[in-house]
């Protein structure tokens, strides 16, 4: 401490001593108080750096990479796997199915390779064909030499006897144990696509398409169900096809050869609908779908993947679109198994490289050479946290797959996505929706321009009204109004903006709605009507303007301001009527296309900026009113006009501190979450358009953060959107303080 | 006192000739009356008249109003609330409190230098030409010329020619102040009130305003309020002595502290009270 009292050689002894008591006492409290606020200061760089490192610890995972790891291998003895059809497992992991084109159907433990269950299916010739209908409902299609289908399912059932988990597996014949005849000819080639109404079965039979549709009734009572033939033609392709792939809703059939020649087939119009090829050289190694049977993944022999779905402009043909591609390397790709419940798969090439990918983030996610001999089958678990793969020896190994959160990129966060069904690439929020297999979609970028329009709409109306009033409240009004009118609109601060939200939302999105022209005419006539009146003022004999004292001017606009809101709410139905034909609205939609949602960025901008006009009246007032009076009168002993002073001293002077002042209500207005969220509509769309609304990221966090499922992808990207927001307060403010200080340098010092 | 003699003898008058009477009247004081808020009334029955280029002291101890009649002049008293004032002030024969009077010309011809140094947060050059930029006059020939003018009258060019866009804020106080006053002369005043101008300068910087006041009067009329007597001594021509918000006696300055005509003179000047 340097502010320690001096002592002086001439105080007689005893007084010294006393003083050096009182010294003592007064330096015990002097580093008393250092030390409270020192304290205090580091516990709020503390709070904050937590708060930083906690956001930074939830999103973190977002961001890593995938692993795995060999957990067991062992060799299956019951059965012969050197044919198999089916590799699979069971929701927890722990049995697992192969299937053999014998029609041995071996459940086995996935970690151990112990025996659970086996059966044989009553197959009526030699398998020549197989299909699955999705990864999520596993029924087979087993075509067989005599033109026959057998159809069958794995099923699992859990019981808990003594508190432990038995999982129970069996083969079931949902359509009976007789095979369907789908030709007369041995079939090479089966599809097979079941719905709640109908089943469907396309299959290759000398070459040529065929296929039987069935429509299901099942019995009330018996719950025995019952298929009926429904006739239906498949018109000739003309190219061998080597894949046929049926989509989820029974339209699409894609029938791919080994070059990659493609022929699309709608099968209700029973033509063909697209044609083209999905590569130009080299042969295709694997066609499968991606979760949900929209995309295509095509696998080729030169280790690229690609995704392609069909694409659907207005007024043109459908189209196969080749949506993103995927290299891991130049080795041709082996095998391709598909996660079941997110949009990600999983390679081996010929060089035995593993490769993990996400298809709407783009992430290569792992990639790691495996040991062994040529891996011939792999099945990846419901949760994609297990591998299962089979080696060209017999070797089953049992790998843990840890990739949590594939979903998220940069690309994803903030570029243009092509999202499945969708006609180009755009930027979409949408996480969640009512069916598994969707596709989450993560943009940030409506979300941040919600945040900055709703923010720009509110400055719009909160800056001028709050920095005008403040100027004229801390420079011209009377010290008696001043002392009231100030403390008033601080009170506003208090006002909980749910209640804003909650009026904004209820009362004044619906009165907008009905008195547009009014509200439109009061926006434009309000600045006018009060400049006319100032001049009328003006022009008037200075025995009448001069018996208004100084600073009391400002009591004379209230009847003008009353009186123009309710001549423009008034005539709100006239101006409608002659302006607008009645409806503005209508006219707004049709005659300029503009849409109108009643919660819109205009109510958001009048009720956020209601709410943010008290931060920054209260600051400017303050910078402009603490101006050192001897500058004021400096300026005014000049000669210069009270106007004049203000602009060309008091402002400037004043300048850092309105800087701030609107940074800090930029601030408020981004973070602001209850008004947004109760009078936005929460549409994540990006449109600048007034009568829009918007969702903001923090309402966004509001919506959502109480309906996510703890620790998931959604989870953390929420935390994202905080951090986001966090960083741009941050920089925000930094950049504030910068200029301030800058400001400051340059005007301060007084 | 030596300069006053000279200056005096320039002008061609002696002692003897200085005269109240004999000077022509600049600023008319009749029967002023000023309360602030509440009723206060801080002047009683002002009267006096102030000499064309002369510089007049108002002395009297703290409190005693001499500010704020120095403050009446230019009107610098209706920025403060609740003040109230009845009798007149005539500037050339006119009643500057008449209610057609615009109060922003008014103070373009009553210049005002404060106690405290107040240079706008602007650059130098910016300060002394803002009085000018207020009417309008923009031209950058007419602003050179006047913003030398003004600082070589201000004797502060030649410290601060090769800075003159620096920020005023980065000077001494008695520059600053000497600036202060280079900008008033700029939009060239009739009359110069002058409030305690040297009072938080330190002696150097005193006598240089000093020398200036002395420099500036063959111009202008000059008020200035002054706690210090010897400064009131130096500088002025005529003195007024305030009292409780009085004015006590006034006189040449001569005369006043010379030969006081009031006991109360007599007792502030030999430092009794104040």
């Amino acid at each position: 401490m340097k502010n320690t009292a001096p002592t002086s050689p001439v105080v007689p002894a005893a007084r010294s001593l006393h003083l050096e008591r009182l010294s003592g006492w007064r330096k015990a409290k002097d580093s008393l108080a250092n030390l409270v606020i020192s304290a205090g200061g580091m516990g709020v760089l503390m709070a904050i750096l937590l708060i930083f490192f906690y956001l930074f610890y939830e999103i973190m995972p977002l961001f890593k990479s995938a692993h795995i790891q060999p957990q067991s291998s062992y060799e299956l003895s019951a059965v012969d796997s050197s044919d198999s059809l089916f590799l699979a497992m069971e929701e927890q992991a722990e049995v697992a199915l192969m299937l053999n084109r014998a029609g041995q159907a071996q459940f086995f433990n996935a970690a151990t390779g112990a025996s659970v269950h086996q059966a044989q299916l009553p197959l009526t010739a030699a398998v020549t064909s197989w299909a699955l209908n999705s990864e999520q409902q596993p029924l087979q299609a087993l075509g067989m030499a005599n033109g026959q289908v057998l159809l069958a399912q794995p099923k699992y059932r859990i019981s808990y006897p003594d508190d432990q988990r038995v999982i129970t597996p069996s083969i079931e014949y949902p359509f009976g144990e007789q095979p369907l005849v789908i030709a007369d000819a041995p079939l090479t080639k089966v599809a097979v696509r079941d719905t709640e109404e109908q089943l469907l079965i396309v299959a290759v039979a000398k070459g040529k398409l065929t296929g039987r549709l069935f429509n299901k009734e099942e019995d009330f009572l018996s719950e025995e169900l019952t298929l009926e033939e429904q006739p239906f033609t498949i018109p000739e392709v003309d190219i061998v096809p080597q894949w046929l792939l049926l989509g989820p809703d029974q339209r699409w059939l894609y029938v791919v050869s080994q070059d990659g020649a493609y022929r699309v087939i709608n099968i209700r119009d029973e033509a063909v609908a697209a044609s083209g090829r999905l590569l130009e050289r080299g042969q295709l190694t694997q066609v499968r779908f991606l979760l949900g049977g929209i995309s295509l993944l095509a696998a080729d022999n030169r280790g690229e993947i690609s995704q392609w779905f069909m694409v659907r402009e207005d007024g043109k043909l459908p189209r196969l679109e080749k949506i993103r591609a995927f290299k891991a390397s130049d080795s041709a790709i082996e095998q391709l198994v598909v996660e079941h419940r997110r949009k990600g798969f999983i390679t081996i090439n010929q060089q035995q490289q593993l490769d993990v990918f996400y298809t709407t983030s783009g992430r290569q996610l792992l990639s790691e050479p495996v040991i062994g001999a040529a891996i011939s089958d792999i099945a990846v678990a419901p949760r994609a946290n297990r591998v299962l793969s089979r080696d060209t020896n017999g070797q089953f190994s049992y790998w843990q797959l840890e990739n949590e959160h594939p979903e998220v990129s940069w690309s994803v966060l903030w570029q243009k996505v092509w999202y499945e069904s969708y006609q180009e690439p755009d930027y979409i929020w949408q996480s969640s929706a009512s069916n598994n297999d969707f596709e989450p979609k993560y943009s940030f970028t409506p979300l941040a321009f919600g945040t900055l329009k709703a923010a720009f709409y509110a400055m719009l109306l909160a800056t001028p009204l709050a920095i005008g009033g403040a100027i004229y409240t801390a420079y011209f009004m009377t010290p008696a109004v001043r002392r009231k009118v100030k403390p008033l609109i601080e009170l506003m601060e208090a006002l909980p903006t749910v209640i804003l939200g909650f009026l904004a939302g209820l009362w004044l999105a619906p009165f907008f709605e009905r008195n547009l022209p009014g509200v439109f005419a009061i926006f434009m006539l309000f600045p006018l009507g009060i400049l006319l009146f100032g001049y009328l003022w003006s022009q008037l004999p200075s025995r009448i303007r001069l018996a208004v004292p100084d600073g009391w001017h400002a009591i004379l606009l209230i009847p003008v301001v009353i009186a123009i809101t309710w001549a423009c709410i008034a005539s709100s139905g006239l101006l409608e009527l002659w302006f607008f034909h009645g409806d503005m609205r209508a006219w707004l939609t049709h005659d300029l296309g503009i849409s109108f949602d009643q919660r819109n960025a205009m109510v958001v901008g009048v009720a956020m900026g209601f709410a943010v006009v008290p931060t920054i009246f209260s600051i400017t007032e303050d910078a402009v009113f603490s101006v050192p009076k001897s500058l004021s009168y400096g300026s005014l002993a000049l000669g210069a006009t009270p106007w004049q002073t203000l602009v060309g001293v008091v402002i400037p002077t004043a300048s850092p501190g309105i800087f701030s002042a609107l940074m800090i209500g930029m601030g408020r207005a981004v973070g602001e979450t209850m008004i947004v969220l109760m009078a936005t509509g929460n549409t994540p769309i990006m449109d600048a358009n007034i009568f829009e609304g918007m969702r903001t990221l923090a309402a966004n966090i509001a919506v959502e953060i109480g309906e996510t499922e703890v620790d998931s992808s959604h989870f953390r990207v929420l935390f994202l959107a905080a951090f986001v927001l966090f960083m741009f307060t941050f920089v925000v403010n930094t950049i504030a303080e910068i200029v301030r200080q800058r400001l400051r340098k340059k005007y301060g010092s007084l | 006192m030596k300069a006053q003699a000279l200056s005096l003898d320039k002008m061609g008058r002696t002692h003897r000739e200085m005269s109240l009477a004999n000077e022509e009247t600049s600023l008319e004081v009749n029967d002023l009356n000023l309360f602030y808020e509440g009723g206060k009334q801080a002047l009683y029955d002002i009267n006096l008249t102030i000499p064309k280029q002369r510089v007049t002291a108002f002395i009297g101890p703290s409190g005693c109003g001499k500010s704020t009649l120095l403050r009446c002049f230019n009107r610098m008293n209706d920025l403060v609330d609740g003040c109230q004032i009845n009798g007149e002030i005539k500037l050339d024969g006119h009643n500057i409190y008449d209610r057609v009077v615009d109060v922003a010309s008014l103070r373009r011809r009553i210049g005002m230098v404060f106690q405290k140094p107040n240079p706008f947060p602007k650059s130098i050059y910016e300060n002394v030409a803002y009085g000018l930029r207020i009417q309008g006059i923009n031209k950058a020939r007419v602003l050179d010329e006047v913003v030398e003018k003004s600082l070589r009258q201000a004797a502060l060019w030649d410290e601060v020619k090769d800075r003159l866009h620096d920020s005023a804020l980065g000077m001494s106080g008695g520059q600053q102040q000497r600036l202060v006053i280079a900008r008033t002369i700029a939009v060239e005043p009739e009359v110069l009130l002058l409030d305690e101008p040297a009072s938080a300068l330190d002696p150097i910087s005193t006598l240089k305003i000093e020398e200036l006041i002395n420099e500036l009067k063959s111009k202008y009329t000059i008020v200035i309020v002054t706690h210090n007597m010897q400064q009131a001594a130096r500088v002025s021509d005529y003195t007024a002595f305030l009292y409780m918000g009085k004015l006590i006696e006034y006189d040449t300055t001569d005369t006043l502290f010379t030969n006081p005509s009031k006991k109360q003179t007599e007792d502030y000047i030999t430092g009794r009270y104040g």
